[in-house]
């Protein structure tokens, strides 16, 4: 068993958020990197990889990395134009993400720099490059197997299930939870008793699928973007108000959870506050659910 | 579904349902989205390559209702997207509409 770490590189979601009202929190977008021994595993690639990348060019022990994108929306990858070892020579980067195949991952990897929206391609890029395709939803990384699975987010999203140590940490950066139990509520005059009959199956088949990606995690580092208020005028946009996260992770027995994903609105005083309310809810539930806010610079050993 | 005169089978992923797909065209194709490993959009990618399933008539039925997923069920020819919940008889209507089943209490 290697000595393993987690870190958060960035934990909004979005955008950025650089300003000096939120760096207690932080202001970078997603990106966690686990490491463990010479294995590194970098889970998005928000302007968070920029910071790691300058730190990774001033060691010499690692030269290889996998990043495991969930998305390709621009939080996600927003910082690979400006990840200082994709253009140094002697580095590999293995990437996974959703796509058919390796060349349609890297062609969305590669998407965003292309003139005119910035200067140079990836063939400018001097470090090896792989694209990953999985026989299944399954494969390993040096001690970590990771598996992935599509969650609630537009466009195909996975959310990652990394076991390592022992310990199952989940990273599922942007997903809806209790996605149909809103559009059920939101449109529960339309439909019979006998109709809520089946829409009660229909609820728990979408929770066994959830579950089998949260049960019993060590770790779970899930979407909590919007307050109540601020979800009510956002439902349907992909990201979870944090209640639900809460009460998704005490359904699913989960140890430790991390919201993540803050909204760029949120400032310090407000991630405080959500916090605060988080703690209260899981008291009077009488859960013994551990709840973190995610902040930039946390480091968890695992 | 069990009140209309239509053979359905079932399948529980992309993966089951491929080998099925490869010698079987069905009148009506009905996906879901989120699907263990591969998602019901990515299936129908695939399956719009063969010359058997260019013009497989398909319609999603999906709780992963989003402007982007709709939006790629329109490019790949999808004729119906039902987000859920649905009414019994929503669904009903479609079947009915695509395959021209009849409800079997009309043959009775």
């Amino acid at each position: 068993m290697s000595k393993a770490q987690l870190r958060f590189w960035g934990v909004r979601g979005s955008y950025a958020a650089p300003f000096s009202s939120h760096l207690g929190v932080g202001g970078n977008t997603s990106c966690v990197e686990i490491r463990a021994g010479d294995h590194l595993l970098i889970c998005d690639a928000g302007t968070g990889i920029i910071p790691l990348g300058n730190e990774l060019v001033q060691q010499d022990k690692i030269r290889e990395m996998l990043v495991i994108l969930t998305h390709y929306h621009w939080d996600h990858v927003c910082g690979l134009p400006f990840f200082v070892p994709a253009f140094v020579p002697d580095w590999k980067i293995n990437f996974f993400g959703p796509g058919a195949n390796p060349g349609a991952i890297e062609e969305h990897v590669s998407a965003q720099m292309k003139a005119p929206y910035f200067p140079v391609g990836t063939e400018t890029w001097l470090a090896e490059t792989n694209y990953l395709s999985p026989k299944s939803d399954s494969f390993q990384y040096g001690p970590m197997k990771i598996n992935f699975s599509n969650v609630h987010h537009p466009g195909i999203t996975y959310g990652y299930k990394i076991e390592i140590n022992g310990k199952t940490i989940i990273y599922a950066s942007d997903n809806e939870c209790m996605f149909i139990e809103k559009s059920i509520k939101n449109r529960s005059d339309e439909f019979s008793e006998e109709e809520h009959d089946l829409f009660r199956e229909m609820i728990q088949e979408e929770h066994q699928s959830e579950l089998n990606l949260f049960k019993d995690a060590d770790i779970l580092i899930h979407d909590a973007q919007y307050t109540s208020d601020d979800y009510d005028k956002k439902q349907g946009w992909g990201h979870s108000c944090y209640i639900d996260t809460i009460n998704t992770a005490i359904h699913a027995n989960v140890k430790e959870l991390y919201l993540f994903h803050h909204d760029p609105n949120y400032d310090d005083a407000s991630m405080e506050a959500i916090h605060k309310h988080s703690n209260k809810i899981i008291k009077e539930k009488g859960s013994s659910l551990v709840c973190h806010i995610a902040k930039e610079g946390t480091i968890i050993d695992i | 579904m069990e009140n209309l005169d239509i053979d359905l089978t079932v399948f529980a992923s992309a993966e089951e349902a491929w080998p099925y797909l490869q010698s079987n065209t069905p009148n009506l194709l009905i996906l879901s989205i989120i699907l263990p490993v591969k998602d019901g959009l990515s299936l129908l990618r695939e399956l719009r390559q063969l010359p058997a399933h260019q013009e497989t008539p398909v319609i999603i039925v999906s709780s992963k209702d989003y402007t982007q997923d709709r939006n790629v069920a329109k490019e790949l020819g999808v004729l119906e997207f039902i987000p859920k919940p649905m009414s019994m008889q929503t669904i009903t209507d479609v079947v009915v509409k695509y395959t021209q089943a009849n409800l079997k209490s009309d043959n009775n």
